[in-house]
């Protein structure tokens, strides 16, 4: 990341100058008839409101910060077992692709009918920074330096030491990295929980229950205080780690290729491995269900959403009505995560052009990751409508802003002797922008589609379910009100099994391409 | 009779990569009687790192027998008799200089504390006396390479294998250090294969060079080096050593 102390001069001149544009426009209603209301008329309305605050935070702080907490240790705990037996990593697949790309909001409402209390808002906090954790944790583990590790082994050691003296330690910088993206994950899994389910407090619950009020100031509060925290959890994790890594990088570049263990198995081991990691997720779903002890009319298994959707009474108009929903929910989200990604792309290399332009934008962008974007919806509803324009906006912002990221530190990772060789011979801008940037910044964009998926997908039935009253996200809504729990079990499934699909699409697309390009893919 | 320090007969290995087989060994077979000092010479890809990690135990021979001090390399290892030190220094970022050569002791899970007088000793040895608690990243190559064999040194190794330990270091500073290995193999008298790619340094070191050829990989000689202990740098312009290293040269370009 770049942190130079010339660049956060910058950053702080753009702050200001966006919070003094926020005034002017704020105090002269020049937004959608007031609803964005200026800066200090926001702070007021907190302070006239200070007293129902403190509850409200101290909800979402206890959920999440436990959800951080189980989160991290599970996370760290399953990296380790990947990395010591590679098998249990491979059987974990669809399992670790299930918790990534599942749409939190999907599950919140099973989660409130079969837990209670505050056990679905931790759970969701949870499954928001295991991924996270987990990845980070074997991309550290693996990345260790192999020279030293073999150098324990021969003095006998075995894995457990080469973990202990090697690999753990220089996993840490890659640990605390993760922890400081899992941070803001963990306030919104629980505020998506507290949207998803009753309960008095908590911030979520504050901002569903001041949205039908018309109180654009307030509104605003909360939201100003969602990011807040999330933004202070995030930033909590900055100091650490740059407190912990001063001056222990490596000296040498490790050029050791990872063992491919893939390599001379037998094809029908490849192929149990497969289908154990397919089964496994749904063993789990099983199991839980069946440990849980819940009454199989509120908790459905599998089999018993299959027989719901397909040999029920109600079958046929289940089908329909989710049929209907899909017909509504997949279109848009292709839209609006095209129309992100693209913003994004066209935006990442045309500022690579103008190298200033990335630096000066990147602080703001950077923060913006930290913001509880989709928890955030209730504010654009102000601004744009209950129309399908929100869920487009939602869907664009929510995938626009880490795949600009993700992008911009691709490009900027391009090596500047690449860039050179155009430019020494005579080329143009646009040359160097043909022949270097945008080939090289392929793996990124396959990178961002990887990671806005999911996002895309949440963000439109967030939208769905508080706003628009369209597809997935209200069917879902709907069947909660109805108590219809055979369509919430569904919908959760189906959702959770698009996200799946999409994601292994891109994937596949992934490798395809980049494998016939000679490109590696970026992680 | 006591065992050889290092025993190998007719190890084999082959790699199968995606494009090719490589033979990288083929029925090798080296015994380094106890105390005596041999270097491993050859060209690029002959297998040369492939046989010390096959008699570390780091790598499983397709066929053949590996003996160091008359036991398996994976029993060897595990009672500490074995020095390491490897082509590239391989050291721990975090650690300090001190706390790098401790990492065999805490392998091995012997007490720190009954070694400190070794390691000051080792430290002293290699030269790096007031960089005690320096980080890698603050000292030169040649420092990490000397850091390295402080490392190699600790455990007091009956068998000491060392992969080109000076391949990062320039000429001059390589000298000293073979001056500086062959004044410590002299006190500690462990039976040391190194490999290298220095004929002089071969020579200069060692009781003996085995020389490897390359596809398959195999060695082909192994010479007597009959010169007088301690050696002299002055050694290395002696005519006999002159005609000592044309020799060998000849035996590894296949004349
Ligand atoms: N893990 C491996 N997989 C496949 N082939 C390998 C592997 N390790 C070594 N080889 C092959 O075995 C041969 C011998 O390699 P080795 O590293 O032992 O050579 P070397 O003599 O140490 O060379 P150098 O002097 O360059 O270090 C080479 O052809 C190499 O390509
Ligand atoms: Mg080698």
């Amino acid at each position: 990341m770049v942190n130079e102390p010339s660049n956060s001069k910058t950053m702080y001149r753009n702050l200001i100058l966006l919070v003094l544009l926020w005034e002017v426009v704020g105090r002269l209603d020049l937004v959608a008839g007031g609803a964005l209301p200026s800066l200090s008329e926001i702070i007021i309305r907190m302070w006239i409101d200070r007293h129902d605050y403190p509850l409200h935070i101290g909800s979402t702080l206890y959920a999440s910060s436990a959800g951080f907490l189980i989160g991290n240790i599970l996370g760290v705990c399953a990296g380790v077992l990947f990395v010591l037996y590679p098998m249990t990593l491979r059987l974990s697949r669809g399992f670790n692709i299930a918790i990534f790309s599942l749409p939190p909001i999907a599950i919140a409402p099973i989660l409130v009918i079969t837990l209670s209390g505050m056990a679905p808002r931790i759970v969701l906090a949870t499954m928001g920074v295991y991924f996270i954790t987990m990845t980070a944790t074997v991309v550290g583990l693996s990345q260790a330096d192999s020279r030293t590790s073999e150098l324990i082994r021969a003095y006998g050691g075995n894995k457990l030491q080469i973990l202990r003296l090697v690999q753990f330690r220089s996993a840490i910088p890659s640990i605390l990295a993760g922890f400081r993206i899992a941070a803001p994950n963990a306030v919104l899994g629980a505020i998506l929980a507290e949207f998803g389910g009753g309960g008095r407090w908590g911030l979520g619950t504050y901002l569903l229950g001041s949205l039908g009020r018309g109180e654009p100031d307030r509104l605003w509060g909360i939201g100003l205080m969602a990011t807040l925290i999330s933004g202070a959890s995030y930033f909590l994790f900055v100091v650490i780690s740059n407190r912990f890594l001063k001056g222990s990088t490596s000296i040498t570049l490790n050029t050791a290729i990872p063992t491919d263990i893939t390599k001379n198995e037998h094809v029908l081991k490849t192929f149990f491995i497969t289908m154990g990691a397919i089964f496994l997720p749904i063993s789990i779903w099983w199991a839980l269900i069946f440990f849980s002890g819940l009454p199989s009319m509120i908790a459905k298994t599998p089999w018993g959403v299959v027989e719901y959707l397909f040999f029920s009474n109600m079958a046929e108009a289940a089908q329909g009505r989710l049929v209907a929903a899909i017909a509504e929910t997949l279109p848009i989200t292709f839209i609006g995560m095209t129309a992100g990604l693209l913003f994004a792309f066209l935006l990442a290399i045309f500022s690579s052009l103008y190298f200033q332009v990335i630096r000066a934008f990147m602080p703001i962008a950077l923060i913006t990751q930290t913001m509880p974007l989709v928890a955030l919806t209730p504010l654009l509803v102000l601004i744009l409508g209950r129309g399908n324009s929100l869920t487009l906006w939602v869907t664009i912002s929510v995938t626009f802003f880490p795949a600009f990221v993700t992008l911009t530190q691709g490009i900027l990772l391009v090596p500047s002797l690449a860039k050179d060789l155009p430019k020494a011979y005579g080329g143009s801008k646009w040359q160097e922008l043909i022949i270097v940037t945008i080939p090289a910044s392929l793996p990124y964009l396959f990178a961002a589609t990887r990671l806005t998926v999911p996002r895309a997908l949440l963000g439109v039935m967030i939208a769905e379910w508080l706003a628009t009253g369209k597809g997935l996200g209200n069917l879902l809504n709907q069947s909660r009100g109805y108590l219809d729990y055979g369509m919430i079990w569904t919908v959760a499934a189906v959702s959770v099994l698009l996200s799946i699909i999409f994601y292994q699409l891109v994937v596949y697309t992934e490798r395809k391409v980049l494998g016939k390009l000679g490109m590696k893919t970026a992680e | 009779m006591k065992p050889d320090g290092i025993y190998l007969a007719g190890v084999n290995k082959i790699y199968k990569g995606r494009s090719k087989t490589v033979e990288a060994l083929k029925d090798v077979s080296l015994s380094c009687p106890t105390s005596s000092f041999t270097a491993l010479i050859g060209p690029s890809g002959c297998g040369k790192s492939t046989l010390m990690r096959i008699a570390l135990g780091l790598e499983t021979p397709d066929s053949g027998k590996v003996l160091l001090e008359g036991v398996t390399p994976a029993e060897a290892t595990k009672i500490g008799k074995i020095g390491i030190a490897f082509q590239d220094a391989a050291l721990l970022p975090w650690r300090s200089v001190r706390r790098n050569i401790e990492v065999p002791l805490n392998v091995l899970r012997k007490p720190i504390k009954d070694y400190t007088a070794k390691i000051q000793e080792m430290i002293n040895l290699v030269g790096l006396n007031g960089f005690e608690d320096s980080l890698p990243g603050e000292l030169s190559g040649g420092m990490r390479q000397r850091v390295s064999i402080a490392r190699a040194l600790v455990t007091t190794p009956k068998v000491l294998l060392m992969d080109e330990p000076f391949g990062a270091l320039d000429q001059i500073l390589r000298r000293q250090m073979n001056v500086e290995l062959q004044r410590i193999w002299d006190e500690t008298k462990a039976t040391t294969l190194l490999v290298t790619h220095g004929i002089d340094e071969a020579i200069f070191l060692s009781d003996r060079v085995a020389i490897m050829h390359a596809n398959p990989g195999k060695i082909v000689d192994i010479i007597d080096i009959p010169f007088e202990r301690p050696r002299k740098m002055s050694l290395f312009s002696d005519t006999s050593f002159h005609k000592l290293s044309i020799q060998i040269a000849e035996i590894l370009h296949g004349q």
